[in-house]
């Protein structure tokens, strides 16, 4: 029954093994409740916010900023506050050993700490004023049951107070009212927090809405008046400061911390004067190292094979035309490949398949991703179910997702899974190209340019356009037969799209 | 062609406030603008307005100044100084929006743009012309005023509000046709300055937007300072002769003539739905506007339509609103629409009217029970501390619920105090709520308190 409790490195998606510490919301010394959003991570494609399942005093940070960290692998220490250090210290050591749990955790469980017994209640009877850990405990425990009703929606409130019940992570159905009319108002909240032994913070978003934080309206965290106008001028948001001030307002000295950080991640790390070439070094972002690693071990493990078909389509153009002449829609000719792949997939389900580990997995509908390139590398959102969507519902589902990728506003599951992918980069001009295979998925399609070429028609030299598809599988769970049948399938279904109405 | 995530056409309230918001969303967005930046309300409207408008009430302080003791003697006034005033505040705010575009990494095209083909702009820049593709096209092409056959602009008799806002000189008699929000101003201001002015409205009465009882108060207001007001008055014909207008009104069965120096035509506006290509993609209009959904959607896919462009209320602070809206509902934001009857309205002639929500007409017509309140300013301390408290508040609840339908002000700064009810109506505070909020003494925003107080039957001061 340990008082010390780590926070560990979450395990986000069946494929992520490591994670960059972005962003620490606390500093060593902080008391934290559980439920509060600790530590920002950089995974794969996404930045994540963890949160503590436990109450304590944040007691040593292991992992920094900017480090990489494997899963399981221990970020920080929360414990009492008259826990001695030399515990602390032994606490890290007997875990530093320890290898990284290598049970899958499902992606929806909330990241975090080793699990440790919770006292009961009786037992954690202590003053009120003695901050422990077990009276943090229980605090939580009221906390939590704070948490629990039906629908507030319609529970009589301020603005306010439904705000910050919301952030409290507060049913309002468990609060008292005092306002106007029976209305719960922010002091009731408040009042209901601090009862149940929560303390009352500032609040710290758990996800950042854009880039730049200086953006987020600060006025509403307790800041003195120093800090605040010094904030302004450093351009610094009170968001990202700690809060050690008196009565937990935000001072001189947190803004200024927050600008030095800010100044240390902003600085290229510098280079020897003896260097011989000038170059920019950046270090990978996670997920330039989750493109890296995740393709390098595609490459490594599935046996490539590509198989590779023109197809004409000047009947595709021709219907698209017509279709486009409708103002309610702008359908491109890649909306077009997505449906026509979806209907193969469900002519031959042999290609619509996951393999992981020794099993095969084959999927019912067709979750079709589709590769966009953004700034920052590349990320494949996914037309869900487009077997049972027509040309215009995918056109839109498409340009949706096309649209919200490119401004990072993507959620998990709508990039993570997919049965298939489809890469197209016919709009450069590219007339062929090999692609490779995104795991667990077992095929991916390259599209090339539609461009006008040459073709030979019972024996006759004619004019049509033509557009290359290179179909790339892995030969584990994929043969040439069945890559070929897929592709012959794909190529009727474009050279002729009114079979797609079938 | 040039390729970006997001295209606005228009750089007026509307169009530039999208795209910034765009841009601070992570687009990569272009911003189309023909003329100056900040588009009519930064150029040619709103703000100029008001910088004309402070010095008519700089005259009018002026001509009270013996009242509080002083005796200026002969006050001369250089008409051109005020309209300089007036232009470089206007240039001013325009360079700001160039700052604006260059510190948000929008890429700004100075030309006429046309729709071609859905998600496809031509832009005729000065030298050439070049195509710019984006998924997402935002209409803020705004509104001009509505001409009157037969009363065309001409610049030298006739004005448009830009002859209008830049005046060679004082006319001495002026026709104002139209007593909206602009014609109104335009009348409190010539008026101010010294010219004579005659008032033209069609309906029964003048600001007939507003709740009648302050279309009522304005009316009597104009009478004391001898601003004649023609209600239910048509113009039948003007006759150019020479440097004055002979212009033929028909009031009910009467026939009048009136001998004046200029005419400002004020009656209404119009879409600029004309040469940007609506007619190549098929989107829709209706009156003269463009037809669009909650979210400023139109029926063409990945077209979309904002501020006045798109219909009524004519309001910059509307256009912002919807610009921001539109954009963050492409972003996939979960945003609410734009609720009509929460856009306050404000004029700004003096007094000045402020309004947000119903007015006792309209709750009453909706069938909806309400409680009125008014307070009189010559009740309050403040207005007649300064001098100033023609005017009142009045204040629309329902009846049961204790919402706020609407408020109607007129007097001092009550531009500057509807904001308050605006807040009110947004968090949706009920009579009680505003009744036990505390408003500071002395000040003009104690009237709001009262009207509140007296909407509950319970006013301390009247």
């Amino acid at each position: 029954m340990s008082s010390i409790v780590a926070i560990q490195m979450p395990k986000w998606g069946m494929e992520m093994s490591e994670g960059v510490i972005n962003d620490w919301y606390f500093t060593v010394g902080d008391s934290i409740n559980a439920g509060d959003d600790v530590v920002d991570v950089e995974t794969s494609k996404i930045v994540n916010t963890v949160t503590a399942t436990h109450s304590g005093v944040l007691r040593a940070i292991i992992a920094n900023n900017g480090e990489t960290h494997p899963v399981g692998g221990m970020l920080g220490v929360l414990a009492d506050a008259d826990t001695s250090d030399a515990d602390i210290q032994a606490f890290i050591a007997s875990k530093a050993g320890s290898p990284a749990p290598t049970e899958a955790t499902p992606s929806d469980v909330a990241p975090v700490a080793a699990p440790t017994q919770e006292e009961p209640a009786a037992a954690t009877a202590k003053s009120a004023e003695v901050v422990s850990i077990k009276s943090n405990n229980l605090a939580s425990t009221n906390l939590s049951a704070l948490t629990q009703g039906e629908d507030d929606s319609l529970v009589a409130a301020s603005p306010v107070a439904r705000r910050l019940a919301q952030q409290y992570g507060v049913n309002l159905h468990n609060v008292g009212a005092t306002g106007h009319h029976g209305r719960i108002s922010k002091a009731d909240v408040e009042a209901a927090v601090s009862s149940a032994g929560g303390k009352l913070h500032s609040a710290k978003p758990s996800q950042g809405d854009g880039k730049s934080r200086t953006n987020i309206d600060d006025s509403l965290i307790k800041a003195t008046p120093v800090a605040r106008r010094l904030a302004t001028e450093l351009g610094i948001s009170l968001v990202d400061c700690r809060s050690s001030g008196d009565r937990q307002r935000v001072c001189k000295a947190d803004v200024e911390a927050a600008a030095a950080l800010q100044r240390k991640l902003e600085t290229f790390p510098e280079l020897p004067a003896n260097e011989p070439a000038p170059f920019n070094a950046t270090p990978m972002s996670g997920m330039r190292k989750t493109i890296a690693s995740r393709l390098q071990q595609s490459k490594q493990t599935a046996p490539h094979f590509r198989v590779h078909v023109d197809c004409e389509i000047d009947n595709l153009l021709a219907t698209r035309k017509q279709i486009n002449s409708a103002s309610n829609a702008i359908v491109s000719v890649n909306d077009f490949v997505i449906k026509a792949v979806a209907c193969a997939l469900m002519q031959v389900p042999a290609v619509n398949v996951q393999l992981e580990g020794d099993t095969i997995k084959q999927f019912t509908d067709t979750d079709i991703s589709v590769a966009v390139a953004i700034d920052e590398g590349l990320i494949t959102p996914i037309v869900k179910q487009a077997n049972r969507k027509g040309l215009l519902d995918i056109s839109n589902a498409t340009r949706d997702l096309a649209t919200r990728a490119k401004l990072n506003r993507l959620q998990p599951d709508e990039f993570q899974g997919g049965s298939f992918c489809i890469s197209n980069l016919g709009m450069f001009g590219v007339k062929q190209f090999d692609a490779i295979i995104n795991p667990p998925q077992a095929a991916i399609l390259a599209v090339g340019s539609g461009e006008q070429r040459p073709v030979v028609k019972n024996g006759e030299l004619s004019v049509a356009t033509v557009m290359s598809l290179t179909l790339s599988s892995d030969h584990r769970v994929i043969d040439g037969a069945v890559a070929a049948q897929f592709l012959a399938c794909l190529k009727a279904f474009i050279e002729q799209p009114a079979t797609m109405l079938g | 062609m040039t390729n970006f995530d997001l295209i606005v056409v228009g750089s007026g309230p509307g169009g530039y406030v999208a795209a910034i918001r765009a841009a601070q969303l992570g687009f990569s967005t272009a911003l189309v603008e023909k003329a100056d930046m900040g588009g009519v309300c930064l150029n040619w409207g709103c703000i100029p307005t008001k910088a004309l408008l402070r010095g008519a009430e700089v005259a009018h302080t002026l001509s009270e100044a013996s009242h509080f003791g002083f005796n200026l003697g002969n006050i001369e006034f250089d008409l051109g100084k005020l309209v300089d005033h007036s232009r470089s505040v206007a240039g001013k705010l325009s360079q700001g929006i160039d700052y604006l575009m260059k510190k948000n990494n929008i890429t700004v095209f100075k030309g006429n743009a046309s729709v071609v083909d859905k998600g496809v702009l031509q832009v005729e820049l000065s030298s050439n012309s070049v195509t710019l593709t984006a998924p997402h096209i935002i209409l803020a092409t705004g509104a001009r005023a509505r001409a009157l056959p037969g009363l065309e602009v001409d610049g030298q008799t006739v004005w448009g509000v830009r002859e209008a806002m830049t005046p060679k000189m004082l006319p001495k008699r002026l026709l104002i046709i139209g007593a909206g929000a602009i014609g109104v101003e335009f009348a409190s201001l010539y008026n101010d300055l010294g010219s004579e002015v005659t008032l033209v409205e069609a309906v029964d009465r003048i600001v007939p937007a507003e709740d009648a009882e302050v279309s009522a108060h304005l009316q009597a207001q104009f009478a004391k300072r001898k601003i004649s007001v023609l209600t239910n008055t048509t113009l039948q014909s003007i006759d150019r002769t020479g440097t004055e207008a002979i212009a033929t009104l028909q009031q009910g069965e009467e026939t009048l003539t009136l001998a004046v120096d200029n005419i400002i035509v004020a009656v209404g506006i119009t879409g600029n739905i004309e040469n940007i290509g609506l007619e190549n993609v098929g989107a829709q209009t209706e009156r003269g506007f463009i037809t669009t959904d909650a979210f400023s959607r139109t029926n063409v896919v990945g077209l979309y339509a904002i501020g006045d462009v798109a219909g009524p209320p004519w309001l910059a602070h509307k256009a912002s609103h919807e610009g921001i809206l539109c954009v963050e509902k492409i972003a996939g934001i979960d945003v609410q629409p734009l609720k009509a009857e929460r856009i306050p309205g404000c004029t700004y002639c003096r007094p000045q009217i402020a309004s947000v929500g119903l007015s006792e007409q309209k709750a009453k017509q909706q069938g909806l029970a309400v409680s009125v309140g008014k307070f009189n300013l010559s009740a309050n301390g403040k207005a007649l501390a300064i001098g100033d408290s023609d005017g009142f508040i009045k204040t629309v609840f329902d009846k049961n619920t204790g919402e706020l339908w609407g408020a109607h002000m007129i007097g001092p700064e009550v531009t500057e105090q509807i904001q308050g009810f605006g807040i009110a109506q947004q968090l949706e505070a009920t009579a009680h709520e505003l009744a036990h909020t505390v408003f500071a003494h002395p000040s003009v925003s104690e009237a709001m308190h009262e009207s509140v107080l007296s909407s509950l039957g319970i006013a301390l001061h009247q």
